[in-house]
């Protein structure tokens, strides 16, 4: 079957469409790579689980329909009540759009933000979807933190959607360059309304400065007939930490990358997440890890909870090149299936071009505990309550790894939601 | 409250539980000892309600009630209570949230309201003292990480909240040194009532020099094979299973 292929020539009118503004060369660039560069497909290996079809199909309808004023009705909602959930600064993208509102005087010492449509700067179109990425951005964030700052409260920043009517697509992109010796945290939240197709796709850079610490906590939260694909690559510097923790709530099709490039020795990363799916949910979370240089250590637990026909994909990627001596990576990936038609490809792959390391992996899919949710009713709670709470325990171990504690409390709550329907019509 | 009439019972197609037939009063203490392999935890599993295991024959009537017809969680709410042999670690629940859970589902099914959180933590702050139980279990992960000990204290805790009609304790006794034996004991007599009956499955006499049974049933090959009082128990640990098995056969 030949691929689906994107409309060229559409999206080249809407290219043209845009304004002329700093990021006007780097679209044309984008637009010629993309031209000879397509996007990926099922026969590259690291797509071989997620087709991208349909949101290829959602990008061809949106690009006829030459409606670039996606509608914001209900946004403001969405907006407050995310913002209002979770302490943080907050910078807004609205429909792929940043609000001006949320860049305006930052208060925080040492933060200091800056709009691409403004300040543009090269860009890379090498990592696969970034090529459409920056053809068709309106705008983007860079985010600075000074060398030596310690921002009190976390960045957030919010990308948000809404497809009422006619479907739609947003491209957004976020640069954050953590100076030496600062530490900083950041929230990316993406959330979408609406009953039309929408798809989103969203790239982001962190450049990691030396002795410099992150944590960083995303969230996704899109409406259920809404795609995403997104991108984090993260460079690390010397005896730098990150810390990351993703929650994959929402979505249709959902496809997330991961990338951190250990450059310099010393450096400390963990990455751990959560994924729930149900219904017919498409959930692909890719990880790799270059050390390229040690000591250096990485650690990641992914975990899922998948019923319905669901389908989820962990892919965790670590490469240990050459000379990278005392190296220590470990990668697990835990998946509870709770239905016959769900379905889990999880696969660890762990490439080692040098000696002195250590690395280790480990993978389980399997059902709730029948001994356990035997225990539960023997203490008078029902099947139904057993199950929530098992499932749950069962994401709190991810939910505890989440770097910045005070999320904590409103993750687990909003775990429990996500659950409740997700668990109905297994009871049987 | 309790009564089993010929009760054939089996797991995995194999018939475990022969005709077995026993009577439990309110206010009374009954042991069930017996070798390995006699059908004790398969009576108190068949009691609590256990999935695995088939009822091929007979009835089990509880407070008037045909119990079979009752799911685990039913007959947990009705007041029975089944101390597990081998309690289950549940990593990520927590001890206290289980708890309370449990005791409201139980009130809910009572009719009450759910307990008040103060009045809780109170409670169960006083159950522990008097099992000598380090009350930083309570914040952990149900059984999560417990010693042996830790395990059959907190199954004799858990029943002190419930407060149940009938408790089944299963090997109970089983892995626990003395000064642990001498609180669960404690926690056990602590809960005898006139309106409360409690049966305790049991492969060793020791336990009954602490708790003292009105009645010892001895099992052999799936059913009663000798009924009596407390000295049956004595005289078992004389004279070892081997007897009851020749008199039961003879």
């Amino acid at each position: 079957m030949k691929p689906a292929t994107l409309h060229l020539n559409e999206l080249q009118e809407a290219v043209e469409k845009l304004p002329g503004d700093a990021l006007a060369v780097s679209r044309r660039a984008a637009l010629a790579h993309l031209r000879k560069h397509g996007l990926p497909t099922t026969r590259d290996e690291d797509w071989k689980y997620t087709d991208l079809a349909p949101v290829i199909d959602i990008s061809n309808r949106y690009l006829q329909h030459d409606s670039f004023t996606a509608s914001s009705e209900g946004l403001d909602d969405v907006v407050g009540q995310i913002c209002d959930s979770i302490d943080a600064d907050w910078l807004v993208v609205r429909n792929g759009v940043v609000d001006p509102a949320s860049t305006g005087p930052f208060d925080q010492a040492g933060v200091s933000i800056t709009r691409l449509s403004e300040s543009g700067g090269e860009m890379e179109f090498t990592a696969p979807l970034s090529n459409l990425n920056a053809a068709l951005l309106r705008d983007g964030l860079r985010v600075r933190v000074a060398d030596g700052a310690k921002p009190g409260r976390p960045i957030g920043i919010l990308l948000v959607d809404s497809a009422a009517e006619t479907p739609g697509m947003s491209q957004t992109r976020v640069e954050i360059q953590v100076g030496a010796n600062s530490t900083a945290s950041f929230v990316e939240y993406h959330a979408s309304i609406g009953a039309a197709d929408h798809y989103a796709n969203h790239i982001a850079e962190l450049a990691l400065g030396d002795n410099s610490h992150v944590d960083f906590v995303r969230i996704q939260e899109r409406g259920s007939n809404h795609n995403q694909t997104s991108r984090l690559a993260v460079a690390a510097g010397r005896d730098s930490g990150f810390n990351h923790c993703a929650f994959d709530i929402g979505g249709r099709l959902v496809r997330n990358d991961l990338h951190i490039d250990i450059l310099q020795p010393g450096s400390s990363v963990e990455f751990n997440g959560l994924y729930l799916a149900g219904d017919k949910q498409h959930i692909d979370n890719h990880t790799r890890a270059d050390h390229r240089v040690g000591p250096a250590k990485s650690v990641q637990e992914y975990r899922g909870i998948v019923t319905g026909k669901a389908r989820c994909v962990w892919n965790g990627k670590a490469i240990v090149h050459q000379g990278a001596d005392g190296t220590d990576a470990a990668q697990a990936n835990h998946n509870l299936l709770l239905s016959e038609r769900a379905e889990v490809d999880a696969k660890p792959e762990l490439e080692i071009y040098a000696d002195d390391v250590k690395c280790s992996h480990g993978t389980t899919i399997g059902e709730l505990d029948e001994t356990a949710l035997y225990y539960l009713r023997t203490r008078g709670l029902s099947k139904h309550d057993a199950k929530q709470l098992l499932t749950r325990a069962f994401a709190q171990a991810i939910v505890g790894k989440a770097p910045i504690a005070a999320m904590r409390e409103m993750l687990e709550e909003k775990i429990a939601q996500r659950l409740g329907p997700l668990l109905e019509g297994i009871d049987a | 409250m309790l009564e089993i009439s010929n009760l054939s019972a089996s797991i995995g197609g194999t018939e475990i539980l022969h005709g077995l037939s026993l009577e439990v009063r309110a206010g009374e203490v009954h042991a069930i000892m017996g070798p390995n392999g006699s059908g004790k935890s398969t009576l108190a599993q068949v009691i609590a309600g256990h999935a695995d295991y088939q009822v091929t024959a007979g009835t089990v009537t509880y407070n008037g009630q045909d119990l079979l017809e009752l799911e685990p969680e039913e007959r947990a709410r009705e007041g029975i209570f089944l101390g597990f042999q081998y309690p289950v670690e549940i990593p990520g629940v927590n001890n206290a949230y289980l708890l309370k859970a449990a005791v409201n589902a139980k009130r809910k099914h009572q009719g009450l309201p759910e307990i008040d959180a103060f009045e809780f933590l109170k409670l169960a702050k006083e159950k522990m003292a008097l099992l000598d139980m380090d009350p930083k279990l309570l914040n952990r992960g149900v059984n999560e990480g417990f010693s042996g000990g830790e395990k059959k204290r907190n199954e004799i805790f858990q029943m002190a909240m419930l407060e149940p009609s009938l408790a089944i304790l299963d090997e109970t006794d089983s892995g626990l040194d003395i000064d642990a034996l001498r609180a669960v004991a404690e926690g056990v007599n602590a809960l005898r009532s006139e309106d409360r009956a409690i049966v305790l499955v049991t492969h060793y006499q020791r336990l009954l020099d602490y708790i003292e049974p009105d009645r010892v049933h001895v099992l052999s090959a799936g059913r009663i094979a000798r009924s009596g009082d407390k000295t049956l128990a004595l005289q078992l640990e004389e004279k070892g299973y081997d007897w009851v098995r020749e008199a039961a056969n003879g």
